[in-house]
């Protein structure tokens, strides 16, 4: 079974993606609601993957992806990202992010999306 | 998606979402303070939008989540290029429209999961303000609808020109062509991301639509004819085929051995023509269309719910307390008194229950649910809790239980104050649960209930408790004992803290402590007509109890007379009226006036010493007492005659008053019936003296 942290702000966007995560057999060992709890949790946690937000509070998603990423440069990391965001999401592969999701997402594009990493 | 739409993702979304707007809202009201939004709110405000606008879309609330949009993409406008000039309120007004509108669909939503209303005039409205910032600030023609970054050229190092393509040496040149699945979006992402897998695999890298990053656009072309790419390498065709098989939502992959890449140059410039159309209009075309779709599918719903301005709502209840007094000055006019008038009586009846129905509904108007003031305490313990490096868990109780507008704008402040000392004194760091053999995570209880007409707010924890001889010591330090401590109960010594001028904690931190004491809470709630109260236990937890009136604004009141001076008293501190027995009175050698009462004895108050008004009647017997008590505290006030009861306005003292001196006991005046002005006394003012 894979673990997954979430990182998101919004707790609505977490319970989403845990729900769809939890019922098609993936371990949720963490939430954060931000980019530096998101990074704390990853050190302590060491989930096969990390769901990240790029638009939170305190720390931004690429700057939590640029810290998980030196923590463990082969972390599995990715994006969730928002219609508008491709320059983001452009920055967060070049950082090494995996893949990732388009909000409003379907179950279907979250487990695909998971299952390629 | 609609397997997502079950009862809890609704609950969490309408949480969040109102949540969020409490949160947009107190930014608002804070920077309406200042006239400007500092760059903090500015993100923060983008950051609610991005959230409800991702939300609302998960969730099939379109017009909610495109109105967020709007909001959001004004505010990347605002945060990225930093207007000079900008009309401030109407600027606010738009997103207090937009919060408001947000909000209504939210009680709808609520109400019977539908959202009905159309935010397109809103939307409109946004844009266009969006726009004449644009103008006004001139800042090049290029327009930012897009949420593009300006790229770096650097991040283009992938892509090799046309004109670097001639005289490539050795390798073999594959063609790739990648047609994703439907409804991936982000297609020029998704390209993006299998250039920059090619990263040491492969070199001389070319790809057709070239400008993927620079230009959003592409991936409705991707979409169409699929991601076309060149790439020299020495792996194998099976090899990188492998790779881009591994592509997320890849539909169809078209793999080849070439001999030359002319192709694409070709193909690139033709493209070039097509591509000319400019990005603004394109998408400002697809908003239209797709405000003006949604426009058609939105069922007309009939709005139960209307937003109204709180001014008027205060104004209103202003004008009812005006009626209640009209009233009073028509049915006990001094011109009627002795008079026989069985018509005049019936009609007067008829007058007051329709007065107190009205009064009754004004009222029912201006309740709103606590939840809003409780949830704001969720952020606090977030915020606080992090930082301090507590792990806390807050639990809400009760929030739906309504209170008048007013004093929920009183209660506010105290409640963020008690939760911050809560969170600072109180819950203790995780180490120290542990090492006390509690769980690590600190659970507060924030909690309301209805008690007659009043209403509890309790806040109870499960941190360290008072220490009660550390309370002790500080105010004997402060010389805040006021009976010797061998007399005090527990809970007595527990309240000291919330005197003026008291603080157990030697260190101020960043939260609570400031200088500032709990007794601002007493304050705060007492202006309300409230009482704080505490009580703890050591290492198990404390427990801070508000009691607040459900509403201010009319009370029902005893009037009684001291000479020429009326006073009010609440009606629900009384508990008797009697005339005494000589034997009943104690006088103490120090002159303390005390009265026995069924073998209770009671201090004796008399209003004419206190306030210093002449009487004749100063005789216990010629007199009468009132009984009062508030929090297990009682008295008797001593007065000449009672007058009669009645509804009264409660009015505050004017300013010219309470700003040359505080006048302990008073809660504010009344006009009576007559015209006369009534001093409403505030009995914990007076029990506590």
């Amino acid at each position: 079974m894979k673990s997954v942290l979430i990182v998101d702000d919004a707790a609505f966007m977490r319970m989403a993606i845990k729900k769809i995560l939890e019922k098609n057999g993936y371990e949720i060992v963490g939430e954060a609601e931000n980019g530096e709890e998101g990074v704390k949790k990853y050190n302590e946690l060491r989930p096969d993957i990390v769901t990240l937000d790029i638009t939170m509070p305190e720390m931004d998603g690429l700057t939590a992806l640029k810290a998980i990423k030196t923590i463990d440069k082969n972390a599995k990391v990715i994006i969730v990202s928002a219609m508008g965001q491709e320059a983001f999401v452009r920055d967060a592969i070049m950082r090494g992010a995996q893949s990732f999701i388009v909000k409003p997402f379907t179950e279907e594009h979250v487990l695909k999306v998971l299952s390629s990493v | 998606m609609s397997k997502l739409t079950r009862d809890p993702m609704l609950e969490m979304f309408i949480f969040e979402t109102a949540q969020l707007l409490e949160q947009l809202e107190q930014i608002i009201i804070n920077s309406e303070k200042t006239k400007s939004y500092s760059d903090q709110n500015i993100n923060e405000i983008f950051r609610i939008m991005h959230t409800i606008k991702g939300s609302s879309a998960m969730m099939l609330y379109d017009d909610i989540s495109i109105l967020a949009h709007s909001i959001e993409d004004l505010f990347y406008f605002i945060r990225e290029r930093r207007p000079l000039s900008m009309d401030f309120s109407e600027l606010t007004d738009l997103i207090l429209d937009g919060a408001d509108f947000i909000k209504t669909e939210l009680s709808k939503i609520e109400a019977d999961g539908k959202a009905g209303g159309k935010p397109d005039e809103l939307i409109e409205s946004i844009k266009k303000f969006l726009l004449t910032l644009k103008d006004k600030n001139l800042i090049e023609d290029e327009i930012c609808i897009t949420k593009e970054k300006p790229v770096p050229k650097k991040e283009q190092r992938y892509y090799i020109g046309s004109d670097d393509l001639s005289g490539i040496p050795v390798k073999k040149t594959l063609k790739a062509t990648i047609y994703f699945e439907e409804g991936c979006r982000m297609e020029n992402v998704r390209a993006f991301s299998i250039i920059h897998n090619f990263k040491g695999i492969a070199s001389d890298i070319s790809y057709y639509p070239s400008d993927i990053i620079e230009n959003d656009e592409t991936e409705e072309i991707i979409r169409k004819e699929g991601f076309c790419v060149y790439l020299k390498t020495e792996y194998s065709l099976d090899t990188i085929r492998e790779i881009l098989m591994q592509t997320v939502f890849l539909r169809h992959l078209e793999l080849e051995e070439v001999d030359q890449v002319d192709e694409v140059i070709q193909r690139q410039r033709s493209k070039e023509i097509i591509l000319e159309d400019p990005l603004p209009a394109t998408i400002e075309a697809k908003m239209v269309e797709r405000v003006q779709s949604i426009e058609a599918q939105t069922h007309s719903l009939n709005q139960s719910i209307i937003s109204v301005n709180v001014s008027r709502l205060d104004k209103l209840m202003d004008l009812v307390g005006e009626m209640v007094i009209a009233e009073a000055m028509v049915v006990q006019n001094p011109d009627l008194k002795e008079l026989e008038l069985d018509n005049f009586e019936k009609a007067a009846r008829q007058l007051n229950k329709i007065t107190g129905e009205i009064q009754d509904i004004v009222m029912a108007i201006r309740m709103v649910p606590l939840s809003g003031t409780f949830h704001k305490m969720h952020r606090i313990v977030r915020d606080m809790s992090k930082r301090l490096k507590k792990d806390v868990n807050l639990d809400i109780i009760g929030e739906e239980i309504e209170v008048d507008k007013n004093i929920i704008e009183h209660i506010s402040d105290p409640l963020m104050h008690l939760m911050r000392n809560t969170l600072d004194h109180g819950i203790e760091t995780t180490e120290e649960r542990l090492a006390k053999g509690k769980t690590p995570t600190g659970t507060i209880v924030l909690e309301a209930k209805n008690v007659g007409s009043d209403v509890l707010i309790i806040i109870k924890d499960d941190g360290k408790g008072l220490d009660k001889e550390k309370i002790l010591k500080k105010a004997r330090e402060n010389g805040l004992l006021y009976k010797s401590e061998e007399d005090m109960t527990d809970k007595e010594i527990y309240n000291l803290i919330f005197l003026p001028g008291f603080s157990t904690k030697d260190s101020v931190t960043e939260y609570s402590g400031r200088g500032v004491g709990m007794d601002v809470v007493t304050r705060n709630i007492e202006t309300i007509g409230g009482t704080v109260s505490v009580d703890s236990v050591l290492d198990k937890g404390t427990m801070v109890t508000l009691k607040i009136p459900l509403t201010l604004a009319i009370i029902d009141g005893m009037n009684i007379k001291v000479g020429k001076s009326c006073y009010t008293i609440p009606t629900i501190s009384i508990k008797e009226s009697f005339r005494p027995l000589e034997k009943d009175i104690i006088i103490e050698p120090n002159g303390n006036e005390m009265i026995m009462v069924r073998g209770q004895c009671y201090p004796i108050l008399r209003l004419h010493k206190l306030y210093g008004v002449n009487t004749e009647t100063t005789e216990f017997m010629d007199g009468i007492f009132v009984m009062v008590e508030q929090d297990e505290k009682a008295l008797c006030i001593f007065a000449d005659e009672l007058v009669g009861q009645q509804q009264v306005v409660v009015k505050l003292l004017p300013n010219y008053i309470t700003n040359f001196k505080k006048i302990n006991g008073l809660a504010g005046c009344t006009l009576l019936g007559d015209g006369s002005i009534s001093l409403i006394l505030d009995i914990a003012g007076l029990t506590n003296v």
